[in-house]
């Protein structure tokens, strides 16, 4: 692409950001900045408009349409839409922040020649084009992006440029399957911007992935609060404003851009509160935020906003203490109580053991001292005591402290085996509902067990396990074996309880079963098999998530709710969480970085130019205020087949397909749901063959797909592979369940390696990796994920965000074994779990950089394990990572290769 | 004389399944609608499940005690479905699930009410028929 200051119109200047790799336009006049090429001045707008009241004209439209589909490229939109603020750093990279136009913001030294020459005056700031996307305050860092994506978005963003005015230009390339192999750089591509087809021709998945709540890292700006609780919204359609209404009738009346309904504008919607005057219509967040939070008057409530409870369910049963889980959990709750969110001092706990009776601990106020309560008689649960057992925070911090030094002890001796858990979450639950009706509430709910509780009957399916694994029957084990984890969560859905689960065990304890009430009350399950805290290993990973899950800000009593414009319509949800209604979620606490797939069909044929969808949740923040948090995306349609294709978004696609894929192994059989996701890859590629390719010609030598999506077979045959759904008769059934439950909650960024997991070489990294870089530490390349790459001296780390295996070859040299693990040499090294020691010398402090690194790059609380396994090591543990890199064929499960094969043999055949 | 009155019973007892089923219908409409909850509609259905296929089981039984072998045969399906689910232990109405199945439970619903009509009208004319045969 030519310099563009060449066709530039009169008053206008462009820059070259080299941050950005990409042009940035000035308006020397006013200091006005924008990525798009200014186009004329005859059709811009003009500065006048922006002042309350102005109507504004149809020109706009075309470039309200324009910004909306740069919005998707924000939004990281999939499986041929999706919104997913949660995955890809690729995205965020490349506007980098510097996207900010609001003039405070900017960076220095892009905009310094417009600061001299004329600051906006914020008034006048040209709200239109300022796509200050959540998304990308939200987003992580710049530095998170490997090197190597930089001319790859700068590509991208040329091409983005290469459209004028109008709606961008697609090129769709298209690819070879057969002779391109996967590259594992290529999943950083930062996704294409979507379009959306008017009907369900092209066979892409429709879906909407959505990461609500994302946390907060460093340099991502909070998402912006409105906070005169004027909230517009569609008369009809419920829809709250937002940044695609077109504003008529002399800006005093809004068209919802869902309904076409025609809204009038509230009376206080330009009038600043704050300053008690006249307000800037465009300088309101909901107007330029595609992400926005409200502060919600009293209408949204149905009751005041209550404080968040604790409850602490840990069991104290022989094999709970004898492991070290109950001075673990214990010690880690105490560790983190203060950064338990109480920043408005209302927190309460509460703190309950149980083994097969239930020991309650009451606190009174003005003594440390805590009283037991033992509860036997489990079969009809009752509190022993109205008060005292909930205690504020704030004002019992110490005895709170006290009462968990002392379980430990109390405790030390017990050799009651088995453990009521039923009975003590129905205690918990009581507890909190019997606050309730008194004054107050709710939240999160936790236990901490050990073994399959003798007194809940879900014991009936032990024996007959080993007999089913590998069959179809195997699905009946990942459903539900007893009905009161289900009627539970619905009760405790009901009363705004969440629950979150920690479980231990060496032995089967049905974790399908246990996990449905985490799934349907939205917490998360957390399993750490064969756990035993004097393994440090063990005890720092389980203290680590556990601290992180206490410390996390939690949005409570949410509703959530996805609008869209006509002709869509949300067909199915996934996730965790209880489907309350067509098109409303509840979720007593929405958890951070947990993501949602919805799935959309394409009902009728959409003849608008754009579709919108809106989530809104309604929740109430940690500290008590109501809220509603609105995300609003806007997707371009086009009759081209071609620009669908191209705007395919494979990591969308994949994340969607993991969610189907449980779903389906719940309600059919494993092997329709492997069935069906590998039919749905079919069924895009023969579309693609079909409708893009000439003829289909020279169809026995390739096997086509567009270039943006030529990770999606990869992608598809880890998911095959995935301890959730892989076709194997040795897999656990809990750690299936695990792995499902992992499947269908985890965002996209902690979901692809997932199934397409990370393999570096670390013997021959290139010198900069492992050491700080411009944006932090460097991470060596990634390698593709077959074990032809492995080489006989070589030292490999395999990560997939749960686990990482630090692969050790046979032949490795003795300076090596030195460095990394200060051992004589490769013979007295042991496989398995390990804590490796930052050791002096540069390799072994570049290796533990990049593990370190590795660990905190990705959001959510997991703590990834390390194990080093040795080539000639244990079998088990060798196969373990060895079966990480599914491009190799496994047993029964094909190569990359194979799978190919037989993706081009159904393809051609058709 | 009992083919009558056996009929006669079949008829209104037809008629009262029939009108259960209307109710099951109205309220997964209702529950498409947005007028009733999950929870409520399946604490309420739950209810309905095992009375209805117990009535329709104790007509079957009648049937076969009567030697109705026609009006036996033509229940024989419906009741070996029901048989399948209750032993399956899927016949109850899961809350957690039912937007998922919410379109498999209603053309069940409308199977049945479309069933029972039937049989409605082939009780009454076999009624009709005993009651002709009985008083020439």
């Amino acid at each position: 692409m030519a310099t563009p200051a060449q066709q530039l119109p009169q008053g206008w200047e462009a820059e070259w950001d080299a941050n950005n790799q990409r042009y940035l336009f000035i308006e020397t006049a006013t200091g006005r900045t924008q990525w798009e090429p200014p186009v004329d001045q005859g059709i811009q707008p003009q500065y006048s408009e922006n002042a309350p009241g102005a109507a504004e004209q149809p020109v706009h439209h075309g470039k309200r349409r324009q910004y909306a589909a740069g919005q998707t490229q924000a939004y990281y939109g999939g499986g041929e839409s999706s919104l997913d603020p949660g995955y890809l750093a690729g995205t965020a990279a490349q506007p980098g922040g510097a996207q900010l136009f609001t003039p405070g913001l900017v960076g220095e030294n892009q905009f310094a020649s417009q600061q001299t020459q004329a600051a906006p005056a914020p008034g006048q700031a040209p709200q239109y084009y300022a796509p200050a996307e959540p998304e990308y305050i939200n987003a992580p860092g710049f530095q998170q992006q490997p090197a190597y994506g930089q001319p790859v978005d700068n590509l991208a963003n040329q091409f983005g440029q290469m459209g004028l005015a109008g709606q961008k230009q697609f090129q769709l390339y298209t690819t070879n399957l057969l002779t391109s192999p996967p590259d594992p750089r290529d999943l950083h591509i930062p996704p294409p911007e979507i379009r959306l087809p008017p009907n369900a021709s092209a066979k892409i998945p429709l879906a909407l992935i959505l990461t609500p709540y994302r946390s907060l890292k460093e340099g991502d700006e909070p998402v912006p609060v409105i906070t005169d609780t004027v909230i517009a919204r569609c008369r009809r359609c419920r829809t709250y404003i937002n940044p695609y209404v077109q504003f008529i009738d002399g800006g005093n009346r809004w068209r919802c851009c869902m309904c076409n309904m025609t809204n009038e504008v509230p009376q206080l919607f330009d009038w600043d509160q704050v300053r008690n005057q006249p307000g800037d219509r465009w300088a309101r967040a909901e107007l330029n935020h595609s992400v926005v939070e409200f502060v919600a008057p009293t209408e949204y409530m149905v009751r005041p906003p209550q404080p968040a409870v604790y409850i602490f369910l840990i069991d104290v049963s022989n094999a709970a203490v004898s492991t070290g889980m109950v001075a673990t959990a214990t010690r880690t709750i105490k560790e983190n109580l203060e950064r338990i969110p109480d920043e408005d001092g209302r927190t309460k706990v509460a703190i309950i053991c149980f083994d097969v009776s239930l020991y309650f601990f009451s606190l009174p106020q003005g003594t440390t001292e805590p009283t037991m309560l033992v509860v036997s008689d489990i079969d009809d649960v009752f509190l022993p005591k109205p008060n005292d057992l909930l205690v504020n925070l704030a004002e019992s911090r110490e005895s709170v402290e006290n009462l968990l030094d002392k379980i430990g002890n109390m405790f030390q001796d017990n050799h009651i085996i088995g453990s009521a858990l039923g009975p003590a979450l129905q205690a918990g639950f009581k507890l909190m509902v019997s606050v309730i009706t008194v004054r107050l509430s709710v939240a999160k709910l936790w236990s901490c067990r050990r073994v399959c509780p003798a007194l809940v009957p879900e014991r009936s399916r032990t024996g007959k396990i080993p007999k089913i694994l590998g069959t179809s029957k195997e699905s009946g084990l990942l459903q539900a074996a007893v009905p009161f984890y289900k009627t539970f969560a619905i009760e405790c859905s009901r009363a705004q309880v969440s629950v979150d689960m920690f479980l231990f065990s060496a032995s089967y304890q049905d974790v399908a079963t246990l996990a449905c009430l985490p799934h349907y009350t939205s917490g998360q399950t957390y399993y750490y098999p064969a756990f035993n805290a004097v393994r440090s290993e063990d005890a720092i990973k389980f203290a680590h998530e556990f601290g992180e899950v206490l410390a996390m800000p939690i949005m409570l009593e949410a509703v959530m709710r996805v609008r869209a414009s006509r002709g869509l319509r949300m067909s199915s949800f996934h996730g965790n969480f209880f489907v309350r209604s067509t098109d409303l979620l509840a979720m007593p606490a929405v958890p951070q970085d947990q993501s949602y797939a919805i799935e959309i069909q394409i009902e009728e044929t959409i003849s608008t130019p754009f579709v919108v969808f809106q989530t809104a949740v309604l929740h109430t923040t940690c500290y008590g205020e109501r809220r509603i948090r609105v995300v609003t995306q806007a997707l371009p349609t086009t009759s081209s087949l071609s620009e669908v294709f191209a705007s395919a978004d494979q990591v969308a696609i994949a994340t969607f397909f993991a969610n189907k894929a449980v779903e389906r192994s719940l309600t059919h059989k494993l092997e329709d749901s492997r069935d069906f996701i590998h039919k749905t890859l079919i069924d895009i590629l023969i579309a693609y063959k079909t409708s893009m390719t000439s003829g289909g010609a020279g169809a026995s030598g390739q096997l086509a797909i567009s270039d943006n999506m030529k990770m999606l077979p990869v992608l598809v045959l880890g998911l095959l592979k995935n301890v959730g759904i892989r076709q194997s008769t040795q897999i656990p059934p809990d750690l299936r369940a695990y792995a499902q439950a992992l499947l269908t909650s985890m965002p996209s960024q902690l979901l692809i390696p997932y199934l397409y997991p990370t393999f570096y070489a670390l013997h021959n990294m290139p010198p900069e990796a492992g050491t700080i870089g411009e944006h932090g530490v460097v991470l060596p390349p990634p390698l593709p994920l077959t074990s032809e790459r492995l080489e006989r001296h070589g030292l490999y780390l395999i990560e997939d965000g749960q686990t990482m295996f630090l692969w050790v070859g046979r032949d490795a040299v003795e300076a090596l074994v030195r460095d990394v693990f200060d051992l004589p040499g490769y013979e007295t090294l042991r496989g398995g779990k390990t804590t490796l020691r930052v050791l002096d010398n540069p390799f072994s402090e570049r290796i533990n950089a990049i593990i370190q690194k590795i660990r905190e790059m990705r959001r959510g609380p997991y703590y990834p394990h390390l194990y080093i396994v040795k080539e000639d090591g244990e079998p088990p543990l060798r196969l373990w990572a060895l079966s990480a890199l599914i491009q190799d064929r496994a047993d029964v499960l094909p190569s990359y290769q194979q799978f190919l094969s037989t993706l081009r043999e159904k393809v051609s055949s058709t | 004389m009992g083919a009558g009155w056996l009929f006669l019973f079949a008829v209104l007892y037809s008629a009262g399944l029939l009108f259960g089923m209307v109710f099951f219908v109205i309220m997964f409409s209702d529950l498409e609608s947005d007028y009733i909850n999950p929870i409520d509609l399946c604490n309420k259905l739950n209810q309905f499940v095992l009375p209805e296929y117990g009535a329709h089981a104790f007509l079957s039984i009648l049937f076969l005690l009567f030697g109705q072998w026609t009006a036996f045969l033509w229940n024989v399906p419906l009741l070996a479905y029901n048989g399948n689910k209750v032993f399956k232990k899927n016949h109850m109405y899961d809350a957690t699930e039912i937007f998922r199945t919410l379109g498999g439970h209603q053309k069940e619903t409308y199977f049945k009410l479309a069933f029972y009509l039937l049989s409605f009208f082939y009780y009454l004319y076999r009624m009709i028929v005993a009651l002709v045969a009985e008083n020439p």
